[in-house]
């Protein structure tokens, strides 16, 4: 059974939350203030954290950055609709998905379904279904087994949406892929309006890889249309 | 008391009256120095001096030395010297006033009746070695204004002096007035710009005059400003914090509902969905609209691909009109690049192209252009345009209003236009365009954006 930590000040709220996603199949903890929700995700005891960005103590924010330097636990950031700037901020600082609030439980236990299953994919991807294989590309390489990003022989942390979404473009090379087809393959979700969650691990995958050696853009914006890893053959 | 008014009327009177007093001394040292040199204390005297210096260089360097230095005493003074013959006639040829000539003849006469007698006037003669003999005499009544203005000496000094002395007083006093209102204005355009932080009273140094009031003036300002436009956010995210929370357990509330009915109830929870959705949607635009009308957004600005912006919209926004069989294109499109806040911009384009896509009729599209003015130069024109009945023209100009309502039943089925053409009015405005609305004549409307590429107009 999948565990969530749920991080937020409204203490009704978690309390209905929680008994929603626990009928949904998952167990459930709480955290009030940023400080608590810091303590108990660094105990292991949690698969993913539904964060608020509004806490006491440590925002969402500065929870996430704090997680960060050593965890790369799965976090879905729940955002004031329409502040576009938390958005980006949070995406940039790591977060999986994210999430405008208030929002409807339903697509909540999707969302936190899609991340899971992503994790757990990779995760068990050597054991059971194709075989670890190395993609290689030029000063890039990713190593499906031991889910491992490396540039220039240096290991790049990444989370596992951020690892996904590059692992896609990669098998891609050189091809556009749109952004309804990143959602799915690599969030393992839908499109929906006002998403702009695939243009933010875009942009963290960028600024954690850099440009290729000789000064190119490494993901290319194709107008309109998606991306693409840029390829030479 | 005044103090600039102090400031500028006493740099201007001090200046002109040292002006005044620096020629004066100047002109009077001059002549001082002239005299001491020469020891001439009057013109008869000069005269009498000039006369012996006269008669010392006939005799050494003849007619010609004579002459040049004639023409050099005409230059430096004010009063002419004639050097005339025996006929009356100047050596240099100038023109010999009648009353001179008169004069002189009187004083022949006189001199001639004084016989034997040696008139100081017979000094005047100078005797050339080879024969032949001048007089000089100072015509004083050819002494004209115009004349002594002309010696360079006379005009030169003061013009001198009061070039420098203004010159100076000036040029200190027009930076001293400039500097800081410059410091001012640039002030005043970073805080429009929403630097709020600024303040500048720190910057006069030790002035106490009307410039320091007013950059103390515009501190109280900023301060003030600052505190109302911070009151203003915090009210904001208070009241969006405040109506949201109840909105979140609403939403938790529903969906704990329906783990529960199984069904029962479902069309009823539907619709408590659909209006907690709308009532949701409603706050983020009031938000969004009443940070919009705070106006401090742009300074988050940066260049913004237009075309690769429009693109990527119209294909989020056709992907969900395509699921009510209706589409949005690009019809025509133009590179261009202006600096904008994308997030404003992006909600203003997004605002009007999800409207379009509302109203459009079912198995049309919404067709968007975006090219460069033809009617204005320095201009863009973003043009999106409906298949779908148009609005009344007399609502055309209200479209833009918040909570406008075309009247029809339609409308109020699809609960009206809301605050997305106002959201677009408002972001367009901000960046210096404008908006307009307008029905085709075969059925539609077009809404017509028009962007400034120079942002800084």
């Amino acid at each position: 059974m999948n565990r969530i930590l749920l991080a937020d000040d409204d203490v009704e709220l978690c309390g209905m939350l929680k008994q929603y996603l626990e009928v949904e199949g998952f167990q459930v903890g709480m955290a009030h203030d940023g400080e608590a929700t810091l303590n108990q995700a660094q105990t292991g005891d949690y698969d993913l954290i539904v964060l608020d960005v509004m806490m006491p103590l440590l925002n969402g924010f500065d929870v996430l950055r704090e997680l960060r330097k050593d965890s790369l636990l799965p976090v879905l950031m729940l955002t004031a609709r329409g502040e576009d700037v938390d958005s980006i901020v949070g995406l940039e600082l790591g977060a999986d998905d994210y999430l405008p609030k208030p929002c409807n439980p339903r697509v909540l236990a999707a969302r936190i379904r899609a991340i899971l299953r992503r994790e757990q994919k990779q995760t068990q991807h050597g054991e059971e279904t194709a075989p670890p294989e190395t993609l290689t590309l030029g000063d890039l390489e990713i190593q499906t087994g031991s889910r491992t990003v490396t540039l220039n022989g240096e290991p790049v942390a990444m989370t596992s949406t951020e690892y996904s979404v590059l692992k896609v473009l990669l098998r891609e090379a050189g091809h556009v892929v749109s952004k309804a087809e990143l959602s799915e393959r690599a969030l393992g979700r839908e499109l929906t309006r006002y998403d702009r969650s695939i243009d933010m691990h875009l942009s963290s995958l960028r600024k954690k890889l850099g440009s290729l050696a000789n000064g190119e853009e490494r993901i290319k914006t194709v107008r309109g249309v998606g991306y693409q890893y840029t390829h030479r053959v | 008391m005044n103090r600039l008014f102090w400031k500028i009327f006493l740099s201007f009177w001090i200046s002109l009256v040292l002006f005044a007093g620096i020629s004066l001394l100047a002109a009077s040292l001059f002549l001082e120095h002239m005299r001491g040199q020469d020891e001439m204390e009057s013109p008869r005297d000069r005269h009498i001096s000039y006369i012996e210096e006269a008669q010392f260089i006939a005799e050494n360097d003849g007619i010609d030395g004579l002459k040049s230095w004639l023409r050099k005493l005409d230059h430096r003074e004010a009063i002419p010297f004639l050097l005339l013959d025996e006929h009356g006639k100047d050596l240099l040829e100038r023109p010999v006033s009648p009353h001179l000539t008169e004069r002189l003849n009187r004083k022949q006469r006189s001199s001639r009746h004084m016989e034997g007698g040696r008139s100081p006037r017979h000094r005047d003669l100078i005797q050339l070695p080879k024969g032949g003999e001048y007089r000089l005499v100072p015509d004083f009544q050819a002494v004209t204004l115009n004349r002594v203005l002309r010696r360079p000496r006379v005009i030169a000094i003061p013009v001198i002096v009061a070039a420098i002395v203004s010159g100076l007083v000036c040029f200190f006093l027009a930076g001293y007035l400039t500097r800081p209102i410059r410091r001012l204005s640039r002030a005043t355009h970073q805080f429009a710009a929403g630097d709020l932080d600024l303040r500048i009273a720190s910057t006069m140094g030790g002035r106490r005059d009307e410039i320091a009031d007013l950059a103390r003036d515009f501190d109280h300002m900023a301060e003030r400003l600052q505190a109302l436009i911070g009151a203003q956010k915090q009210l904001l995210s208070d009241v969006s914090h405040e109506l949201r929370s109840p909105l979140a357990r609403l939403q938790v509330a529903l969906g704990l509902a329906r783990q529960r009915e199984q069904h029962q109830a479902n069309v009823e929870l539907d619709r408590i969905e659909r209006e907690a959705d709308r009532l949701n949607e409603l706050i983020g635009q009031l938000l969004s609209l009443a940070r919009l009308e705070s106006g401090t957004q742009l300074s988050h600005s940066g260049p913004v691909d237009l075309a690769a912006l429009l693109a990527e919209i119209a294909e989020s926004t056709d992907f969900e009109a395509r699921a009510a069989n209706r589409q949005v294109r690009i019809i025509d499109s133009a590179p261009a690049t202006i600096d904008a806040n994308e997030t404003l911009l992006r909600s203003a384009l997004e605002n009007v192209i999800r409207n379009g896509a509302k109203y459009t009729d079912e198995n049309t599209s919404v067709e968007i252009s975006l090219q460069h003015d033809p009617e204005h130069t320095g201009w863009l024109l973003i043009q999106v345009r409906d298949h779908g009945p148009g609005v009344p023209n007399d609502m055309l100009t209200k479209l833009f209003e918040p909570f406008v309502r075309v009247g029809d039943a339609r409308d109020r089925k699809s609960g009206g236009y809301g605050l997305g053409l106002a959201i677009a009015e408002r972001a367009i405005c901000l960046h210096g365009g404008e908006i307009s609305a307008s029905n085709e004549p075969d059925g539609g409307l077009t809404v017509s954006i028009r962007l400034p590429l120079d942002q800084t107009k």
